[in-house]
């Protein structure tokens, strides 16, 4: 049976957007050994629970690994929320 | 003369599957099923070995050794099912929403649309671009034939249908499809050598009501392809239940008891949200060795304030746990609503329900605005350390995902 799940991350990261034409669109992301950058953006959503919404991406690195990025529109903090791990 | 009535009915292709083959990519192609103890969900990969909701994990693992098994994500699904929505709305005057399907009612927009069918079209278009998810659609004169249409060309399909076919369209369909046609209704019916929807039409309403009660006498009607249920704008659903298995089976009272309190917070919270309040309330547990007991108590008033249901709650289930044997689940349900916020009170305790009625709305805003993990209350607090929590409250371990 394949075991593939989100391992929770959730720290605070330095990403690099774009947010052109008014919709926002990690391009790169800063961990402390290295930077990520994204080569696709695999979905976007947005969740309206509490006061500020938050927005979340699944994102693939050049490296093909997947991670979740969300940004916080509080305080427009980008945080990295999970990896997806295989095995 | 009044415009022809056209619902058109969205459907989400294997829903939370979806959603989760769209997050990682890994999954595409690949059998995913999304539940924890049977199937809430499943792609259409694993739909060819078998595979259906409501099947239990240990038999979806027998027949599809290979997929992967996921708990699932229940806020990250609503979030996705509120975009799609959305843009139902943008369509629609009027959109009734359900977990992963709508009923939006197109009536009198030709005008506005043109051709219904091409606006349809667009909506697909628009939920892909916007989702990456695909919706099957249904239009037809009424909820029932849009929902029934779309049935036959899912998944990501597009299909219509006029009143004027309904009758050749109904006639030779299985019996269990039709709106309220259950698994009992199915099988008495089939007992009496009534297999297709056409069979159903020769029984008379009186004969459809002496075998079924009232809605024997919407059964007669839907067999005939009639269906004069409106689209409502809110749903108000029949019952709202929340439950968990514990991640340790416990007769521990404190942790019994912190997560009802827990559950009853949860489901009062959606109450109120809607504006309902239950008549009714129950409490279901199941124990480590697999039998389960149930029970429900109408409440002295309608009432939607977390004290209150909690009472009763926890009467029924000091009543219930008899048994020396630890527990793995437990439910709470609440059921038989009345519409209005206003909780119905005696003359004598008014002042305590207005001060009650003012601390839940002030937990309510604080929780709409930093998660409702922001505050636990009472005996919940016994949870605090043994069970994992995000932004959300504790992660609850539940068959459907939805309680």
């Amino acid at each position: 049976m394949p075991d593939l799940h989100l391992e929770r991350i959730d720290e605070a990261v330095a990403v690099r957007a774009d947010f052109q034409g008014g919709v926002v669109t990690p391009v790169a992301f800063r961990r402390p050994s290295r930077e990520h950058r994204v080569v696709r953006v695999n979905a976007r959503w947005l969740d309206r629970v509490g006061r500020h919404p938050t927005f979340y991406f699944s994102v693939i690195d050049e490296h093909g690994d997947v991670y979740q990025l969300r940004l916080e529109a509080a305080d427009m903090v980008w945080r990295l929320d999970s990896v997806a791990l295989e095995g | 003369m009044p415009p022809a009535p056209a619902i058109l009915h969205v459907d989400i292709d294997a829903f939370f599957a979806a959603i989760e083959q769209i997050r990682n990519p890994r999954l595409e192609g690949r059998p995913v099923i999304v539940g924890a103890g049977c199937i809430a969900s499943c792609s259409y990969e694993a739909r060819r070995f078998g595979l259906h909701a409501g099947m239990a994990l240990s038999e979806a693992r027998r027949l599809c050794p290979d997929a992967v098994i996921l708990e699932g994500h229940a806020q990250i699904y609503r979030c996705f099912a509120e975009t799609i929505f959305e843009c139902c709305r943008r369509i629609a005057p009027a959109v009734e929403t359900y977990l992963d399907e709508a009923y939006c009612d197109l009536t009198g927009t030709a005008r506005l649309h043109g051709d219904l069918l091409a606006a349809a079209r667009g909506l697909k278009r628009d939920i892909f671009e916007r989702t990456g998810l695909t919706v099957t659609c249904g239009l037809g004169p009424n909820r029932m034939l849009a929902k029934l249409v779309g049935k036959t060309c899912k998944p990501n399909g597009l299909a219509a249908i006029a009143a004027e076919d309904a009758d050749a369209f109904l006639r030779d369909r299985p019996i269990e499809q039709l709106a309220g046609v259950g698994h009992a209704h199915a099988r008495t019916l089939r007992s009496m050598n009534i297999r297709s929807i056409g069979d159903l039409r020769p029984l008379t309403v009186e004969v459809l009501v002496a075998l079924f009660g009232a809605p024997g006498r919407l059964l007669q009607e839907r067999c005939r392809g009639r269906d004069t249920a409106v689209v409502h704008q809110r749903e108000i659903p029949l019952s709202i239940s929340r439950e968990t298995s514990f991640h340790r089976n416990t007769a521990d009272p404190l942790e019994i008891e912190g997560m009802l309190e827990y559950l009853v917070g949860r489901a009062c919270r959606t109450a109120r949200e809607l504006d309902i309040q239950p008549r009714t309330v129950a409490v279901r547990l199941r124990y480590a060795d697999g039998e389960s007991a149930a029970q429900e108590r109408s409440l002295a008033a309608p009432s939607h304030a977390d004290p209150v249901v909690l009472e009763r709650i926890l009467d029924l289930m000091r009543r219930l746990f008899t048994r020396r044997v630890a527990l793995h689940n437990v439910g709470v349900t609440l059921s038989g609503f009345v519409a209005g916020a206003a909780e119905q009170v005696t003359l004598f305790d008014a002042e305590q329900a207005e001060r009650r009625h003012a601390l839940l709305r002030a937990f309510d805003g604080v929780r709409g605005a930093f998660g409702h993990g922001a505050l636990v209350s009472g005996r919940a607090l016994h949870l605090k350390g043994r069970l994992e929590e995000d932004r959300y409250g504790f992660l609850l371990r539940t068959p459907s995902l939805t309680k």
